[in-house]
């Protein structure tokens, strides 16, 4: 395997690791947010939220970019200071974050609205504020759908490229990831390198799905019926 | 019994079918809120909780208000001091059954309460000990209801909000746990709002019942004054009444029960026909108002075992056909309520505090009994 090669992995890794890390809390909040709320506003806010899933990346990378750039509205003549985020791998895991973040929402979302909400209120007669309430009895119910959805963050993330190129780039050994590594070479021609990259995302993807698989089987209390 | 603490709930919200309004006050130990199924009764203890907050009114338990809309104060759920029962038990599924019962210990401490103590007697009381260890989705329903009980209990509350703890439960399971029902109402003096519809419940557990109908109190009295009236009632009319009345078993023979009534030296012994129940055990018997005879002077050669003598207490007509008399025996606390028709007062010149002997059908009562279940 070429330096190359191993970079982008541990660069995946860490981008899609520091992405989910990230994107996992805020967006467990808005999925229970649009899970117990059903006005007019939590769907829009809903909507807002899950564009990422259906524009093209790159799309959502040239926003970026533009509200990235010097006079954007995150760039340093509005802000003040320079963020110093474009073409690094931090730009990488902004770009992942936000191209992750829907599928976290609607997958959280689905797991809390199996949490039965008179459970909650059971827990806040017995004294425990909302807050508590919501760690003590919303995420430990909901916890396997929250695992599976920390999972296929952490999969969107790894696979991010359209986003990520066009704020990051494709530097290798700086901000080169997985997918940008394969569209190199494929574009340069080394069949091999391709091969190994793709191996690599197959089984990495395949044991992240399994997972999730597990858990939603589990959470369900699904049992197969026997042969 | 009274307590001293006083609950006031004055509550208004509009539902989808109709504004539940209610304005009651009690000091009654068990108040009951009786009414058929969609009448508000839930949404009345939900209010109560805090549950509700865009019910407006004023609520108070004896010194704290938890709201007063007019002067724009809520308490939330937590600082309520609730102990909620519901239906469904929902017990915490991801816990086991001693994690459930300990999940208010730290408002207990909070209040000042000594949990490890109310635990201990508790799981004597409720009988959870096997079950401890036990997660909420291996219990049976009745075993369910037992540990969402004990639960509430050990969270020390100061109001414990019973929404038809047994209406899940099938009929013979119901008497079964209603019996624990009666001893944490013997052993706590907590006030409770039991929300019912069932009338063996309401005798044996309340002592205060108001009627909910559209989200209306509509009547509002003792458990007898209440399910005797057909009006507020329509079972009592079809079915008649029934009287329940707490008793304990003294004897069990191949030929019936015998239980006492009461206690001590002026104690009734009333016999049963059915052979159940364990020697000593709590239950209760019902006894159809339509299988009391009254009879002026204490008859003689009566096939009847169970003649007491009594005092009427009052006289109130419910039909045009037929009258209730309640009568007291002489050391019962409990009056019973006796149906008649019209030509029976006359041909017996009965009054309110006339001497009667009652003579009661032993075939006719029910033992509603733990064992018999």
């Amino acid at each position: 395997m070429s330096e190359n090669t191993i970079s982008a992995i541990v660069l995946t890794l860490r981008v899609a690791g520091v992405a989910t890390l990230c994107s996992f809390i805020p967006a467990i909040l808005l999925g229970y947010y649009f899970s117990r709320r059903t006005t007019a506003t939590s769907k829009i806010l809903s909507t807002i939220a899950t564009l990422p899933m259906v524009l093209p990346p790159t799309a959502v990378g040239y926003l970026l970019l533009r509200a990235l750039a010097v006079d954007g509205p995150l760039g340093p003549r509005v802000l003040g200071f320079n963020i110093d985020l474009l073409l690094t791998w931090k730009a990488a895991v902004l770009a992942a974050s936000i191209m992750a973040a829907p599928l976290v929402i609607r997958t959280a979302k689905v797991a809390f609205d199996g949490v039965d909400p008179d459970l909650e209120s059971m827990t806040r007669t017995l004294g425990y504020t909302r807050v508590e309430t919501f760690l003590r009895t919303s995420v430990p119910l909901a916890s396997r759908g929250l695992l599976a959805a920390a999972i296929l963050g952490f999969t969107r993330a790894v696979g991010e490229f359209g986003a990520t190129i066009t704020v990051a780039g494709n530097i290798p050994m700086k901000t080169q990831t997985l997918a940008g590594a394969i569209f190199s070479a494929q574009q340069v021609g080394r069949t091999d390198e391709a091969y190994v990259l793709i191996a690599l995302s197959l089984a990495l993807g395949f044991v992240a799905i399994y997972t999730t698989e597990v858990l939603a089987d589990k959470a369900s209390g699904h049992k197969a019926p026997q042969v | 019994m009274k307590l001293s603490t006083e609950l006031q709930a004055q509550v208004s919200l509009t539902l989808d079918r109709f504004r539940l309004e209610v304005d009651v006050a009690t000091h009654a130990h068990v108040t009951g809120v009786f009414g058929p199924s969609g009448c508000g009764k839930t949404t009345l203890l939900e209010c109560i909780a805090g549950l509700r907050s865009s019910a407006a009114g004023r609520v108070v338990l004896g010194s704290e208000v938890w709201q007063d809309s007019a002067d724009s104060v809520f308490t939330p759920t937590e600082r309520r001091g609730i102990g909620y029962v519901p239906q469904a038990g929902l017990l915490f599924p991801h816990r086991t059954v001693k994690q459930n019962l300990e999940a208010g210990f730290r408002r207990a401490r909070r209040e000042g309460g000594d949990p490890a103590a109310i635990y201990r007697r508790v799981i004597e009381l409720l009988e959870l000990r096997d079950l401890l260890k036990r997660r909420p989705a291996t219990l049976s329903g009745g075993e369910r209801q037992r540990v969402a009980l004990g639960r509430a209990l050990c969270s020390a509350p100061r109001l414990m909000l019973l929404d038809e703890p047994l209406a899940a439960l099938d009929q013979p399971l119901r008497r079964k746990i209603l019996p624990f029902l009666r001893s944490v109402r013997e052993q706590f003096a907590v006030p409770m709002l039991l929300v019912s519809h069932d009338p063996v419940e309401v005798q044996a557990l309340c002592d205060d019942v108001f009627v909910l109908r559209d989200g209306k109190v509509v009547a509002r009295g003792t458990p007898q004054d209440v399910l005797t009236d057909p009006s507020v009632f329509a079972m009592a009319d079809e079915q008649g009444f029934e009287n329940i009345l707490a008793v304990t078993v003294l004897d069990r023979h191949p030929a019936g029960t015998t239980v006492a009534l009461g206690s001590g030296a002026t104690r009734l012994r009333f016999e049963l026909t059915e052979p159940v129940g364990t020697i000593d055990d709590h239950c209760f018997v019902g006894i159809p108002a339509r299988a009391i005879l009254i009879a002026a002077e204490k008859p003689t050669g009566l096939s009847a075992r169970n003649i007491f003598p009594a005092t009427i207490e009052s006289i109130q007509a419910i039909s045009e056909t037929s009258l209730i008399v309640k009568a007291r025996f002489d050391d019962a606390s409990a009056p019973l309520a006796i149906e008649v028709g019209h030509a029976a007062v006359d041909a017996l010149a009965l009054r309110a505090g006339l001497r009667v002997h009652l003579i009661v059908k032993a075939t006719s009562c029910t033992l509603y009994d733990a064992a018999a279940a």
